[in-house]
C-alpha cells in the first residue's frame, strides 16, 4: 500500500462538493420517487400541472447541481492526483525502477475514491435528516397530497456506490496515464517538470516591468487554479442571485436558502483550495522575491492579484447564467395565466447585494493569504533539497 | 564596512536545540573578498544569512557602516536587502517559469537597472536569453543567477557554496566570472565554501568550526580560479 487514506485527507474539497451534490439530489429524487407512488391520487388538470411542475423542477435542480458539482469534482480530483504524483515523483519512480508495473502502482490510486464515498455518504445521511422538513415545505408550497417518506435503496446505488466506483476508476486511469514516463525521469523529479512558457514579449521586452511578467507567468502556469477561482465566483453569483430570484417568483424560502448556502460553501471551499495551492505551489518563488528585497505588497501583487480579473469575469458570467436559467425555467414550467405567479425580472438591487458580499469575501481571502505569503519561511525553503 | 559583533543563533529549543553560532565577531571591509571556510554544519550558512539580513541573530548585532540591521523591522530589513545585498545559492533558485532574461530582470528591476542585458552578455549567456532554467546546464543556471544578483548592483554579494553542484571545469569558470566582475564593479564578496582550495582566491579566509571562528587569515596574494587546486 503506497497511498494511505491519510494522504487523501486533503481532499476535503472533493468531499464537500460530493456532500452538497448528493444532499440536493437525494432530497429531490427521493421526493420524486415517493411522489410517483401517489400519482393516481392526482386529479384535475391544475393539480396535474402542479405535480408535473414539482417533479420536473426537482429533476432539473438535480441535473444542474449534479452536473455542475460532478464536473467540478472531476477537475478537483484530477488536480489532487496530479499534485500527489508531482509531490511523490521520486518514490513512484523508485517503485517503477524496482519493477512494479504502471498498473500495479496506478491501482493504488483507488484510495482517492474514498473521499467521494465519504462525501456522498455524508450528503446522503444529511439528506435523510432534512427529509421530513423538506417534504413538509414542498407539500405546503405545491398543495399536493401528503406523501410518506420512504427509503429508496436504488438511490444508494446511484448516488453513493456508482460515483465512488466511477471516481476511483477515474483516479486509477488518470494516474496510469501520468505514470507512463521513464522511471528515471520520475526519480530525478524537479528537473523534468514541464513548465509552461509564457510567450516572449515581442518588442521592448526589457521595458515590461518584471512583476507584471511574473504575474502573467504565475497565472498561465496553473490553469486548473484559474478554473477554480473562476468557478468560485461563478457559483457564488449564480446561486446567491438565483436564490433571491426563486423567492421572488414564489419559490420556497427553504429552497432559496439551500441554494444560497450551497453556493457560499462551494465558493469558499474552492477559494480556500485555490489560494492555498497558489501559495504552496509558488513558495520558492515567493521566498526568492523576498530574499531579493521585494516588498510584501509587491509579492502579493505578483502572486495573488492576477486572479482578480478572472474572479470578476466569473461573477459576471454567473449572473448571466442565472438570468438565462431563470428565463428558461419560467418559459418551460410556468404558465402565468394559470397560476398567476409574479414575472421574473432581473433585480439590480439583488445583484449589487450579491456583488458587494462577494467582494468582501474575496478581498478578505486575499488579505488573509497576503498575510500567509508574508510568513513563508525563508530559511526552511532554502534548507530544502 | 560590515561589523558582526558577538552573534549567537540557536535553532529549536530544549533537548533538540542546535547552537549554530556561539558568539561570532567578524569585520568585513568594503571591496574585500572574504571566504567562510569550514566543514558541513559548522555554521557558515547561518553566519551568511545573519550577515546579509535574511535572519536575525538571537543575540549580538550586525552593523553596516554603523547602522545596526538587527534592530530593523521586517519592512525595513527587506528594504535594506533590496538596496544593499545580492545572493547566489548552491541550488541557483531561479524562478522556474521565467526565461533567463526575465530572471535577470527580477534583480535589475530592484535597482532600476535598464541595461541588465549587458551583464547577461558578460556571463556568456547572450544567446540563451529566452531559455528556461530547465533548458540550461547547471553551470549556465549558476551564471544566470550571478547575472541576476549583479543586475541589482549590490554593495555586497553573498554566495553560499556557489560551485557546490558544479563540476570542476564549470566551477572554475563560475568563480572566474565572479572575481572578474568584482574587480570591474568593486562590490564586496562574502563566499561560503568547504573547499580549502577555493579559499585561496580570497583576501581574507575565516575558518569556522562548530559555531565559532577558529582562525582569520589574510592571503598575501589572491590566486585566480585557474591557479587553485580543486
Ligand atoms: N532552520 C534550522 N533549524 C534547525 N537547525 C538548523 C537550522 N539551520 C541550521 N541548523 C543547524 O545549525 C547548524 C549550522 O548549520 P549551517 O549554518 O547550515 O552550517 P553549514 O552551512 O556550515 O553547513 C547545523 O547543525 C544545522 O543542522
Ligand atoms: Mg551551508
Amino acid at each position: 500500500m503506497i497511498i494511505r487514506p491519510k494522504d487523501t485527507v486533503k481532499l476535503f474539497g472533493v468531499l464537500i462538493m460530493c456532500a452538497c451534490a448528493v444532499l440536493i439530489c437525494t432530497l429531490f429524487l427521493n421526493s420524486n420517487i415517493d411522489l410517483a407512488r401517489i400519482k393516481d391520487q392526482i386529479h384535475g388538470p391544475e393539480m396535474m400541472m402542479i405535480y408535473d411542475l414539482t417533479v420536473s423542477s426537482g429533476n432539473m435542480t438535480c441535473a444542474v447541481t449534479g452536473g455542475a458539482l460532478g464536473l467540478t469534482t472531476v477537475v478537483m480530483l484530477l488536480f489532487y492526483v496530479k499534485h500527489y504524483i508531482d509531490a511523490h515523483k521520486s518514490e513512484l519512480g523508485i517503485l517503477k525502477a524496482l519493477g512494479y508495473s504502471n498498473f500495479e502502482i496506478a491501482r493504488e490510486f483507488w484510495v482517492f475514491g474514498l473521499s467521494v464515498f465519504t462525501g456522498t455518504a455524508i450528503g446522503f445521511g444529511l439528506a435523510y435528516a432534512f427529509m421530513p422538513m423538506f417534504y413538509r415545505v414542498q407539500r405546503n408550497d405545491a398543495a399536493l397530497p401528503e406523501v410518506a417518506i420512504h427509503f429508496n435503496p436504488i438511490l444508494v446505488l446511484y448516488l453513493i456506490v456508482l460515483p465512488t466506483i466511477l471516481f476511483s476508476a477515474l483516479a486509477i486511469l488518470y494516474s496510469y496515464r501520468k505514470l507512463k514516463r521513464p522511471a528515471l525521469e520520475l526519480v530525478r523529479g524537479s528537473k523534468a517538470t514541464k513548465v509552461r512558457k509564457a510567450k516572449p514579449a515581442k518588442k521592448g521586452g526589457a521595458d515590461v516591468p518584471f512583476l507584471r511578467e511574473l504575474k502573467r507567468n504565475i497565472l498561465m502556469s496553473r490553469f486548473s487554479l484559474v478554473f477554480f477561482i473562476w468557478f468560485a465566483s461563478f457559483c457564488y453569483a449564480a446561486t446567491v442571485i438565483m436564490s433571491f430570484s426563486l423567492k421572488e417568483v414564489g419559490g420556497s424560502e427553504m429552497m432559496a436558502a439551500m441554494m444560497a448556502g450551497i453556493g457560499i460553501v462551494l465558493a469558499i471551499t474552492t477559494l480556500f483550495l485555490a489560494a492555498t495551492t497558489v501559495i504552496s505551489g509558488n513558495a520558492k518563488t515567493i521566498a526568492m522575491l523576498r530574499v531579493f528585497g521585494y516588498s510584501d505588497r509587491e509579492c502579493a501583487g505578483a502572486i495573488l492579484s492576477g486572479y482578480r480579473p478572472v474572479t470578476y469575469i466569473g461573477f459576471a458570467l454567473g449572473t448571466l447564467y442565472q438570468h438565462g436559467l431563470m428565463k428558461l425555467m419560467m418559459a418551460l414550467f410556468f404558465d402565468n395565466s394559470v397560476l398567476g405567479l409574479p414575472e421574473y425580472e432581473f433585480d439590480v438591487g439583488v445583484f449589487f447585494i450579491a456583488l458587494a458580499s462577494f467582494v468582501v469575501i474575496y478581498e478578505l481571502f486575499m488579505l488573509v493569504y497576503a498575510g500567509r505569503l508574508r510568513r513563508v519561511p525563508l530559511k526552511e525553503i532554502m534548507l530544502e533539497e | 564596512m560590515i561589523e558582526i559583533k558577538n552573534a549567537v543563533k540557536t535553532y529549536g529549543a530544549g533537548d533538540s536545540a542546535t547552537s549554530a553560532l556561539k558568539g561570532v565577531s567578524l569585520t568585513i571591509k568594503d571591496g574585500e573578498f572574504t571566504v567562510l571556510l569550514g566543514a558541513s554544519g559548522s555554521g557558515k550558512s547561518t553566519l551568511l544569512h545573519i550577515a546579509s539580513g535574511l535572519e536575525r541573530p538571537d543575540e549580538g548585532s550586525v552593523e553596516y557602516d554603523g547602522m545596526d540591521i538587527t534592530a530593523l523591522g521586517d519592512k525595513l530589513l527587506t528594504a535594506f536587502r533590496r538596496e544593499k545585498v545580492g545572493f547566489i545559492f548552491q541550488q541557483y533558485y531561479l524562478l522556474p517559469g521565467l526565461d533567463v532574461d526575465k530572471n535577470v530582470k527580477m534583480g535589475a528591476q530592484l535597482a532600476g537597472n535598464r541595461d541588465y542585458r549587458k551583464i547577461i552578455e558578460d556571463v556568456g549567456l547572450g544567446d540563451k536569453l529566452h531559455k528556461l532554467p530547465s533548458e540550461l546546464s547547471g553551470g549556465e543556471q549558476q551564471r544566470a543567477s550571478i547575472a541576476r544578483a549583479l543586475a541589482k548592483r549590490p554593495k555586497v554579494l553573498f554566495l553560499d557554496e556557489p560551485t557546490g553542484a558544479l563540476d570542476e571545469e564549470t566551477g572554475r569558470q563560475v568563480l572566474d566570472y565572479i572575481s572578474a566582475l568584482q574587480k570591474e564593479l568593486g562590490f564586496s564578496v562574502v563566499m561560503v565554501t568547504h573547499n580549502a582550495n577555493i579559499a585561496e582566491m580570497a583576501n581574507t579566509v575565516v575558518r569556522m568550526n562548530s559555531g565559532r571562528i577558529i582562525e582569520t587569515a589574510v592571503n598575501e596574494r589572491q590566486k585566480s580560479a585557474y591557479e587553485i587546486g580543486w
